[in-house]
C-alpha cells in the first residue's frame, strides 16, 4: 500500500514537472516590438560603452551572441538566421557565396547616411549593396628586434631552420595557406589542389618551426616566441604590455604582399528588425562612435573620417607602423575549393605528431 | 475477462513505470537519441560550410583508416593511458591513507582534494601555464641559481599536458578507491596478518584483489575523459599537440567536417563500450563503485 502510494506521488510529480517545463517554454515568446536589436558577432569586438551608449541614445535593447569561427556565422546564414538575428558579422571572404545564394538582405544605403565615411577602396560596388565593414585587419609578420635570430623581410625566412622554436603564428586554414602560396609565387586564393598540396608542403616546414597557435600577443611578451603571423591588433596590444621597453617591429616585407581582412555586418534575409539594424549601422559608421570604439579596439578601420577623428596614440600605434599598406591580397571566396583547403589543413594538423 | 486480465496486469505495472519510466525517459531524450544522430551523421556528407547534407557516405570511415590518424590514436591511447597509470600510484596510497584516517578527518581531507575544484578548469590550467612560461617562476629560479644558461620551453610539449591531465583527473581516481578501500573490514587484514601474511603480501592478495572494483572505476573515469579532452591538450599544448579530442573539436570548428568528428566520437564510443566489456568479463558492472 505503502509503496503504491509512493509510486502516485512519483507519478504526479514527473505530470507536474513535464507540464511545468510546458508552461515556461510557451511563456518566453512574447514579442516585445522593434525596440530590440539582436547581433551575432566575434566577443571582445566593440566596447561595452559604445552599445550602452546607443541603447540611451534610441531605446533599443541590444541583444549580443558570440560567435567562435567564421564558420559559425556562415552556418546561421545559410540555415536561414533572420528569425533569430537582425545583424551578423562575417568577413569579406564568405560575400560572393553568401550574395549569390540569396541570404542576405539588400541594404537601402540612404537610410545609412554616415556610410559616406567609409573608404570606398574598402567596399567594393557589390558589397556595398549588402554589408557594412566595421573594421579590418592586416595579417602580417612582427618580430622582437632583440631576440629573433634574423631579420624577417619575407615569408620564406618564416621556414629558415634558424626559426625552430621561435615563431607563433594564428591557425586557420585560409590565413595559413596564402601565405605558403604566395612564398612558392601562387595566386594566394589558388583553386589548383596542386598549388595547394605544395602550399602543404611549405607549411609543414614553418609548423615545424611554429611553438604554439593562437594567443600570439601572450607569447611573445612572455618570451615563448620571438616572431609571429598575427593580426595587427594583437600586435597593438603586445606593444602596449611590452611598454617603454618595446623591442617588436613589423617585419620590413620588400615584395610579399600581406593579407587583409575585413569583418562587416550583414542583414540576414527576413530580418524582424530592420530599422534597429539600420539604426545601429548608420550609429557605428559615425565617426566620433567609431574613434571612441578604436580606443578599446585599436584595430586598423576603413571609416576615414573616425580615424581622423581618433586619438593621437591610436594614429601613432606602432603596430601600424609599416611602409607597405597597399601591397595586400585579399581572401576570396573560393568556393567549392574550400574542401581542398580543409582536407589538406586537416593532414597539416594530424601530422604534427610525427 | 481478457479485459479485467489487462487491466489487472495495467495496475500491476504503473508503480514500476512511475519508478523505471522517468530514468528511462531521461536517458533516452538526453542519451540514446544524441548517440544515435552522432552515428546518423557519420554516414552522412559534409557541407560546404560545415554542417551536414544527407547523402549517405562513409567516407568519414575511410579518412579514419588512413594511417595518420591510426598514430593520432594510439598516441592518444598512449597519453591517456599514461595518465591513468600516473593517477593509480599516485591515487591509490592517497586513498588508502584517507580511508585510514577517522571519518571526521577522512570527509576533511576528502574536502581538501576537492576544493581545487570549485575554481574553474581554465584558471588551473592558466596557473601552470604563468608557473612554467619562458619569464615564469620555474625558469627564473633555475636560470637565477645558475641550473641552467638559457630559459627552457616547458610550455607547449607532452610532458606539460601529461601534468595538466594528472592533476586534472586525480581526484576522479581516488574517489572511487577511497571508497572501495573504505569498506574494507580491519578483521580480514587482521586475519592475514595472523596468517602469516607480510604486509606485501596482504597487500597484493587481500587489499588490492577486494578493492578492485574501485581500482577499476578508477580506471574508466580518468581513462575515458583523458582519452575525449581537447581543453587541457589545446591550453597547454598551443594547438600544435593534437591528441583524438583536438581533431574532433577542429572538425565542428575550424575543419567543418561534422561526418568525420561524428564518426571519430563513434570510435571513442566503441573504445569506451569495449573497457566496460572486458570489465564485466571480471566482475560485476553493478558492483563498479562511481561515488
Amino acid at each position: 500500500m505503502k509503496k503504491k502510494l509512493m509510486a502516485m506521488i512519483l507519478g504526479l510529480v514527473v505530470i507536474f514537472a513535464l507540464t511545468a517545463c510546458g508552461g515556461g517554454d510557451s511563456g518566453t515568446s512574447g514579442d516585445s516590438g522593434s525596440k530590440e536589436l539582436n547581433i551575432f558577432m566575434w566577443s571582445d569586438y566593440i566596447s561595452d560603452e559604445t552599445i550602452a551608449d546607443f541603447e540611451k541614445e534610441t531605446g533599443i535593447k541590444v541583444n549580443l551572441s558570440y560567435m567562435n569561427d567564421n564558420a559559425d556565422s556562415v552556418n546561421k546564414l545559410t540555415a536561414g538566421a533572420g528569425d533569430e538575428y537582425d545583424l551578423i558579422m562575417t568577413c569579406d571572404a564568405y560575400m560572393e557565396s553568401l550574395i549569390n545564394g540569396g541570404y542576405l538582405e539588400e541594404l537601402d544605403l540612404s537610410q545609412i547616411p554616415n556610410s559616406e565615411n567609409i573608404n570606398k577602396a574598402y567596399w567594393t560596388e557589390q558589397n556595398q549593396k549588402f554589408c557594412v565593414p566595421y573594421l579590418m585587419n592586416y595579417i602580417y609578420v612582427v618580430y622582437d628586434k632583440e631576440r629573433c635570430p634574423i631579420e624577417i623581410t619575407c615569408y620564406n625566412d618564416l621556414i629558415k631552420p634558424e626559426m625552430k622554436g621561435q615563431l607563433g603564428s594564428i591557425d586557420g586554414a585560409r590565413n595559413l595557406f596564402p601565405i605558403a602560396l604566395i612564398a612558392l609565387g601562387y595566386d594566394p586564393n589558388s583553386k589548383e589542389e596542386s598549388e595547394i598540396a605544395e602550399a602543404y608542403e611549405w607549411l609543414k616546414k614553418y609548423n615545424a618551426n611554429v611553438v604554439a597557435y593562437g594567443s600570439t600577443e601572450t607569447n611573445i611578451v612572455n618570451g615563448t616566441i620571438s616572431a609571429m603571423l598575427t593580426y595587427d591588433g594583437n600586435t597593438a596590444e603586445a606593444m602596449a604590455a611590452m611598454g617603454d621597453n618595446n623591442t617588436l617591429t613589423v617585419a620590413p616585407f620588400k615584395k610579399d604582399p600581406v593579407q587583409l581582412g575585413f569583418d562587416l555586418y550583414v542583414i540576414p534575409k527576413g530580418a524582424k528588425h530592420m530599422d534597429a539594424a539600420y539604426a545601429f549601422l548608420n550609429y557605428i559608421t559615425d565617426a566620433e562612435v567609431m574613434a571612441k570604439n578604436l580606443v578599446e579596439n585599436p584595430y586598423s578601420c576603413p571609416n576615414d573620417a573616425a580615424v581622423a577623428a581618433a586619438s593621437e596614440e591610436y594614429r601613432n600605434d606602432p603596430a601600424f607602423d609599416f611602409d607597405y599598406k597597399e601591397n595586400i591580397f585579399f581572401q576570396e571566396d573560393v568556393g567549392d575549393a574550400i574542401k581542398i583547403y580543409d582536407k589538406y589543413y586537416q593532414k597539416l594538423k594530424v601530422d604534427t605528431g610525427e | 475477462m481478457t479485459a479485467s486480465k489487462g487491466r489487472a496486469k495495467g495496475t500491476n505495472r504503473l508503480p514500476l513505470l512511475a519508478q523505471a519510466g522517468p530514468v528511462s525517459l531521461w536517458m533516452i531524450l538526453f542519451v540514446t537519441i544524441p548517440m544515435l544522430f552522432i552515428i546518423f551523421i557519420s554516414f552522412m556528407t559534409r557541407g560546404t560550410f560545415g554542417g551536414v547534407e544527407y547523402t549517405p557516405s562513409l567516407e568519414s570511415y575511410q579518412t579514419m583508416m588512413e594511417v595518420t590518424y591510426f598514430h593520432i590514436i594510439v598516441k592518444s591511447l598512449g597519453v591517456a593511458a599514461e595518465t591513468t597509470i600516473a593517477c593509480l600510484i599516485v591515487g591509490y596510497p592517497f586513498a588508502y591513507y584517507i580511508a585510514r584516517k577517522p571519518p571526521a578527518t577522512a570527509s576533511r581531507l576528502i574536502t581538501l582534494l576537492m576544493i581545487p575544484f570549485w575554481t574553474n578548469s581554465l584558471m588551473r590550467l592558466n596557473a601552470w601555464m604563468l608557473i612554467f612560461q619562458t619569464n615564469g617562476p620555474v625558469n627564473n629560479f633555475m636560470l637565477n641559481t645558475h641550473m641552467i644558461d638559457k630559459p627552457i620551453t616547458f610550455i607547449f610539449t607532452d610532458g606539460l599536458v601529461l601534468l595538466g591531465l594528472i592533476t586534472n583527473y586525480l581526484p576522479f581516481a581516488v574517489l572511487p578507491m577511497y571508497s572501495s578501500i573504505e569498506k574494507l573490514e580491519k578483521p580480514i587484514l587482521e586475519a592475514s596478518a595472523d596468517l602469516g601474511a607480510t604486509p606485501g603480501v596482504t597487500l597484493l592478495k587481500v587489499t588490492l584483489p577486494l578493492t578492485f572494483p574501485g581500482i577499476f572505476s578508477a580506471i574508466i573515469l580518468t581513462f575515458i575523459p583523458a582519452l575525449g579532452t581537447y581543453v587541457i591538450t589545446d591550453m597547454l599544448g598551443g594547438g600544435k599537440v593534437l591528441y583524438i579530442g583536438n581533431i574532433i573539436k577542429n572538425q565542428f570548428g575550424t575543419i567543418r567536417n561534422w561526418p568525420l568528428g561524428a564518426a571519430l566520437s563513434v570510435l571513442l564510443l566503441v573504445i569506451t563500450a569495449l573497457m566496460i566489456f572486458i570489465y564485466s568479463r571480471f566482475a560485476k558492472v553493478e558492483d563498479m563503485e562511481v561515488v
